[in-house]
């Protein structure tokens, strides 16, 4: 098991009466530079930590317009992550292609974090959310294509000498001819996040690359995406790799269940109830109706339509409690899941900087060492975990 | 009743509505119900021919994938008119319709022998932005669309109260039609910016009919077709929104009628 620390560098301070969507339509007169700045540092210092902390990884990722997660270039993080730091991999998950023309901007963004960082890159590259969508014009009809055309001309760009040409259908470019390339040959590993998307698990299951499960879903559609991604890769030909899944979990572990759950209790509502708003809205196009259907039909199961402590626990929307608490908890999910990669938010919403630093000791001390050993690809067939 | 045909229409299988009397009527249809015949068709097929294609995409007609841009959409209704022999006849179009039907008028006016445009998209005024249609629930989109908010479509729009809460087999025609509009609508955000400087172009006799209460394209928007349209007469109905088709059928007939005749 691979453990990561996944950072969304989310607005601390929206004020807790303010109603409506975090995403899209949601004032910027509702952020503060001075205040951004001191957010950007003290969430750069939390990534940097979990490398002397002896995480493996540490991830970043693309949005735009909203409180949520304060990114929009996860790019540019990930580049001083990559100074900063000396062994952990650099999981930028992902880059959302549709929305960079000519996507040769990423191919030549993530060679020079490759090559800053000595070859710890992990390139993630997503369609983009659907508010991204509304908040950058690009036609999400368009998305799926030119996500496939994007993919296909990064992979061109990474292993194949320039100059070339490429005409698609998309993208028109005479000369492509990166420069820089990447350290790692091929390529660096590919990460593909997804919400269940059917095409997508197809999709990734016939390159053999790897799909990360985006979180805030009760386990059970995690556990049936997980499924649906083996059965994809065993009709490609092979078995999946347990380090092919990746499982996005929150995380809280204190001194005791109940300290835990009065200390992250708060955040975890402020994290649901206003930055989660808006995330779900899907433009026209953006799936296919087979996929949207699918998602509609898990939105009850949906961390914006859980109301009670009971249910987040009963749906494992967060792993929080004593270190053996957590521990428990996360092998058997992690074992039942059957992923070779644990991705753990362990600062979410408005959960200040004290309580992540304990939260991230407590974690890497206390229940990373035990998740090591949990055998990697060691899939139940029975029962969920209870 | 209309005789329904399925027309290939250069590799696309388009649904073909047709019934009626009298001079050939080609009718665009809007994003909403009209797409099937209505207590409107039915009126002006007692004077006119009317012909109800599906737009690609829409309904059982096919060929969305070839579609990108409003020109895709010209030059199709362009060979749909060279199949149908309706090269001149006179077009009605509707909000969507009714920006295809200006464009193909303002591209081929040799094409359009008169012209109606309802509440037609295809133009933009920065002082009266188009209302929002893809990111709003249903109820937030009948309240924009509609007049009388007891209508039963605006009633089923209102029973909507999220998403999640559409029922299949409606829910997946309507994303259908979403994507069909996004892929021409979605940026330049529901209209052509081109649209404006060609309708100087347009030789058909024209009649523009908006309703005054359209929340989605208000009423500027059926001056500014008028003002731009060369001798182009606006007839604005009262106690209607976006869609006259669906909320004055009467009134629409009879105007259509008396202007074609």
């Amino acid at each position: 098991m691979q453990v990561f620390m996944f950072h969304l560098m989310p607005w601390a301070y929206l004020p807790e009466s303010y109603e409506g969507p975090a995403w899209v339509t949601c004032s910027n007169r509702h952020y503060d530079g001075v205040r951004g700045g001191a957010l950007y540092n003290r969430y750069l210092d939390e990534l940097v930590r979990a490398e002397a902390l002896g995480f493996d990884g540490v991830c970043v990722n693309e949005h735009h317009a909203n409180a949520y997660g304060t990114m929009p270039s996860p790019n540019l993080i990930a580049s001083i992550l990559a100074r900063e730091t000396r062994r952990v991999k650099i999981a930028v998950v992902g880059n959302a292609l549709p929305l960079y023309n000519p996507p040769v901007r990423v191919a030549e963004e993530f060679a020079m974090i490759d090559c800053i960082s000595g070859g710890r890159l992990i390139a993630g590259l997503v369609v983009g959310g659907g508010p991204e969508y509304y908040s950058n014009g690009v036609n999400p009809a368009e998305a799926r294509g030119r996500f496939a055309e994007a993919v296909d001309l990064i992979m061109r760009c990474w292993t194949e000498p320039g100059p070339f040409v490429h005409m698609g259908r998309y993208y028109k470019l005479r000369y492509v001819n990166p420069w820089p390339t990447p350290i790692q040959t091929p390529h660096p590993p590919i990460w593909i996040p997804g919400a269940g998307s059917l095409e997508t698990m197809e999709y990734v299951a016939r390159r053999r690359w790897s799909y990360m499960g985006i979180p805030y879903f009760h386990k059970r559609v995690f556990k049936r995406n997980f499924d649906f991604f083996r059965e994809a890769c065993a009709k490609e030909g092979y078995e999946a790799r347990p380090e092919q899944m990746g499982w996005l979990v929150p995380v809280y572990v204190a001194p005791t269940d109940e300290q835990a759950r009065r200390e992250f209790e708060p955040h975890l509502w402020h994290f649901a109830h206003k930055l989660l708003p808006g995330i779900n809205i899907s433009p026209p196009g953006y799936t296919s109706p087979r996929s949207a259907l699918k998602t509609m039909s898990a939105f009850g199961d949906f961390m914006l339509n859980v109301t009670t402590w009971e249910q987040i626990e009963d749906g494992a929307y967060a792993i929080v409690g004593s270190p053996a608490t957590v521990r428990q908890k996360l092998a058997e999910l992690a074992g039942w899941l059957g992923v070779g990669n644990l991705l753990v938010l362990l600062q979410l919403a408005t959960l200040p900087a004290d309580l992540t630093q304990r939260n991230q000791e407590l974690f890497a001390r206390e229940v990373m060492p035990h998740l090591r050993g949990v055998a990697a690809g060691a899939v139940a067939h029975g029962a969920p975990a209870s | 009743m209309p005789e329904t045909r399925t027309l290939d229409v250069g590799g696309k299988r388009i649904r073909v509505l047709s019934g009626g009397r009298g001079p050939d009527l080609l009718y665009l249809h809007s994003a909403s119900a009209d797409v099937a015949w209505l207590d409107l068709h039915e009126r002006l097929a007692a004077r006119f021919t009317v012909h109800l294609p599906a737009h690609p995409g829409f309904a059982e007609s096919t060929g969305l994938e070839d579609v990108d841009e409003m020109l895709d959409l010209v030059l199709h209704y362009a060979d749909l008119q060279d199949a149908c022999g309706l090269r001149g006849s006179a077009v009605v179009g509707a909000s969507f319709g009714g920006w295809i039907a200006a464009e193909l008028a303002a591209l081929y006016p040799e094409r359009v022998g008169r012209l109606v445009l309802v509440d037609a998209l295809g133009l933009w005024l920065d002082e009266h932005p188009v209302a929002e249609i893809f990111g709003t629930t249903p109820p937030e989109l009948a309240q924009k669309m509609f007049y009388d908010q007891q209508h039963p479509i605006a009633a089923l729009m209102h029973s909507f109260t999220t998403l999640s809460a559409v029922p299949e087999e409606i829910a997946l025609p309507q994303m259908k039609v979403m994507e069909a509009v996004a892929k021409v609508g979605w940026n330049p955000y529901l209209h052509d910016p081109k649209l404006a400087a060609r309708l100087r172009r347009v030789q058909a006799p024209t009649l523009v009919v908006w309703g005054r209460q359209d929340g989605i394209t208000p009423l500027a928007y059926g001056e500014r077709y008028r003002d731009l349209v060369p001798g182009a007469r606006l007839l604005v109905l009262d106690r209607c929104g976006h869609l006259p088709p669906l909320e004055q059928p009467e009134e629409l007939a009879r105007a259509i009628g008396d202007f074609l005749a």
